[in-house]
Order: C-alpha cells, then sequence, then structure tokens
C-alpha cells in the first residue's frame, strides 16, 4: 500500500443510472444535497475556496470548503465537524470523482481521513484505525442515519 | 453501536483505548498518563466499558483494564455502513431526477 490507500477511510465505485451532468447537481445544489445526505439544510458555494454547510439533524453542522471543482467530473472537498474534537473541519477530505459510462455515471467516491504527514506521525496500526474511527464518531454521532429514521421534511 | 460512538467521540477516552491497546493496566496506571483526577478516569472507563470497547478484569483487588477489538471492528463497519446508506440515496435520487428530466420510466 502506498501513503495516500493508507490514509483511505472509505472507497466504494458505483454506477447510476443518470448522466454525470445530473449526479454533479446532488454534489453542488443545496436542495439536491438535502435529498440524499439526510439532512435539514445545506448552503453551498461550489467554486474553490468555497464554503458549505450542512446542517445535520440534532443541531450537527458538517463544514467544510470545496477544494476541487471540475464540472462534472471531479470534486473534491474537506469533511469535518464544527465544534466537535475528534473531526474538526478541514481534518478529512472527500472526493467524488464522474465517469461517463454508457447513458449513466460511474461515480469514486473516497473519504480520507488526516494527512499524510499527520498520519505518519501516529503509531502504526492501532492509532490509525482509531483516527478512522473519529470519522463514525463524527458521522454517526448522535444522529446515525437519520435518512432512515427521520426523511428530511425539505 | 451510538453508545460506542459516542465513547470515542471523547479525545481522552480514545487516548485511553490506545493505552489498553496492547495490555492490561489498572485504573491508576491509566490515571498516571494524564492530569486528570483517578473518579475522572474511572468515568471514562466505564464508559467505554459499556459500550463494549474495553474489557474489566479482577485480579485481586485491583481491576485491569484492555481493550476489546471486536468492538472497534463493529464502529468500523457502522463507518462503511454510514456512507454506503448515503450513497445509495444518491444513486436512487440521481436515478429518479434523471428520468424527470428525460420523461423516461424505467
Amino acid at each position: 500500500m502506498d501513503a495516500v490507500t493508507e490514509t483511505t477511510v472509505y472507497e466504494r465505485t458505483i454506477s447510476i443510472d443518470a448522466t454525470p451532468e445530473t449526479v454533479w447537481e446532488f454534489f453542488v445544489d443545496p436542495s439536491k444535497v438535502m435529498r440524499w445526505m439526510g439532512i435539514g439544510g445545506a448552503e453551498l458555494d461550489a467554486q474553490p475556496g468555497g464554503i458549505y454547510h450542512l446542517d445535520v439533524i440534532s443541531g450537527n453542522t458538517a463544514l467544510g470548503e470545496f477544494v476541487e471543482v471540475d464540472k462534472p467530473h471531479r470534486l473534491v472537498f474537506t469533511w469535518g465537524w464544527d465544534g466537535n474534537d475528534a473531526l474538526p473541519p478541514g481534518s478529512s477530505t472527500v472526493e467524488a470523482e464522474l465517469t461517463p459510462q454508457g447513458n449513466g455515471t460511474s461515480l469514486r467516491f473516497v473519504h480520507r481521513d488526516l494527512s499524510p504527514e499527520q498520519a505518519k506521525s501516529h503509531a502504526q496500526g492501532w492509532d490509525h484505525y482509531l483516527a478512522r474511527l473519529e470519522i463514525a464518531a463524527a458521522g454517526g454521532d448522535p444522529g446515525e442515519d437519520p435518512w432512515k429514521t427521520n426523511p428530511p421534511s425539505m | 453501536m451510538e453508545a460506542a460512538l459516542k465513547a470515542i467521540a471523547e479525545p481522552r477516552r480514545r487516548a485511553i483505548l490506545s493505552l489498553v491497546r496492547d495490555g492490561e493496566l489498572s485504573a491508576g496506571e491509566i490515571a498516571s498518563h494524564f492530569e486528570v483526577t483517578r473518579p475522572a478516569v474511572s468515568q471514562h472507563l466505564n464508559v467505554l466499558k459499556e459500550a463494549g470497547l474495553v474489557s474489566e478484569r479482577r485480579n485481586g483487588t485491583r481491576r485491569l483494564y484492555r481493550a476489546r477489538p471486536e468492538g472497534l471492528i463493529e464502529l468500523r463497519d457502522f463507518l462503511e455502513g454510514f456512507w454506503d446508506a448515503r450513497l445509495e440515496a444518491l444513486k436512487r435520487e440521481a436515478e429518479k431526477e434523471e428520468r424527470k428530466q428525460h420523461g423516461r420510466s424505467h
């Protein structure tokens, strides 16, 4: 494994029966982001350096910055939780790569945790594992999957 | 699961988990690593224990604590489930939108 792979927390490639242009809007249009993220509100400024807020149920706010915005191919944004020591804003990164596939899209979705420098300073294995779990803690606490039990009303 | 997530959301408890990952330690030994009171450490240990992240063993008058790897594996599975559920919803919603825009029905 190289250094980049070692910091990957979550990686999936899925096929979506919708064009990259359609899928792209679900990352940058607030009303569409809300439809899949299971949240009560969203504000996004989808340009490099632009900030986004996602108001997750129970008053938790995911806060981050768009790093790369290459419509409709590639989107990179930082991920973290406002006021959460476990996973503060800027402490992890999400990458979405959209590739045309027939009439649809192949979406590669990667969530990485700490920067390689930070990861190196950690002890091997277990400490790194714990750092990865912080994302679960921040993302799932206390809402678990609000989409499932409490779909957004908007 | 929620208890485990709450347990590791606290930085001190993650530090305690790291300390007891390779071997058993008593509450006193754990407390000596931190500038917090012994009762505070005991409270953190209780939270970790109830969340299934550490196990406790009595040895004479001492109680020894050690991390439970199984608890962490459950958390890892939860993390995967967190994004899996969202990506499933993304796929569903994007496909719905596509059908709407192009008047197709599947």
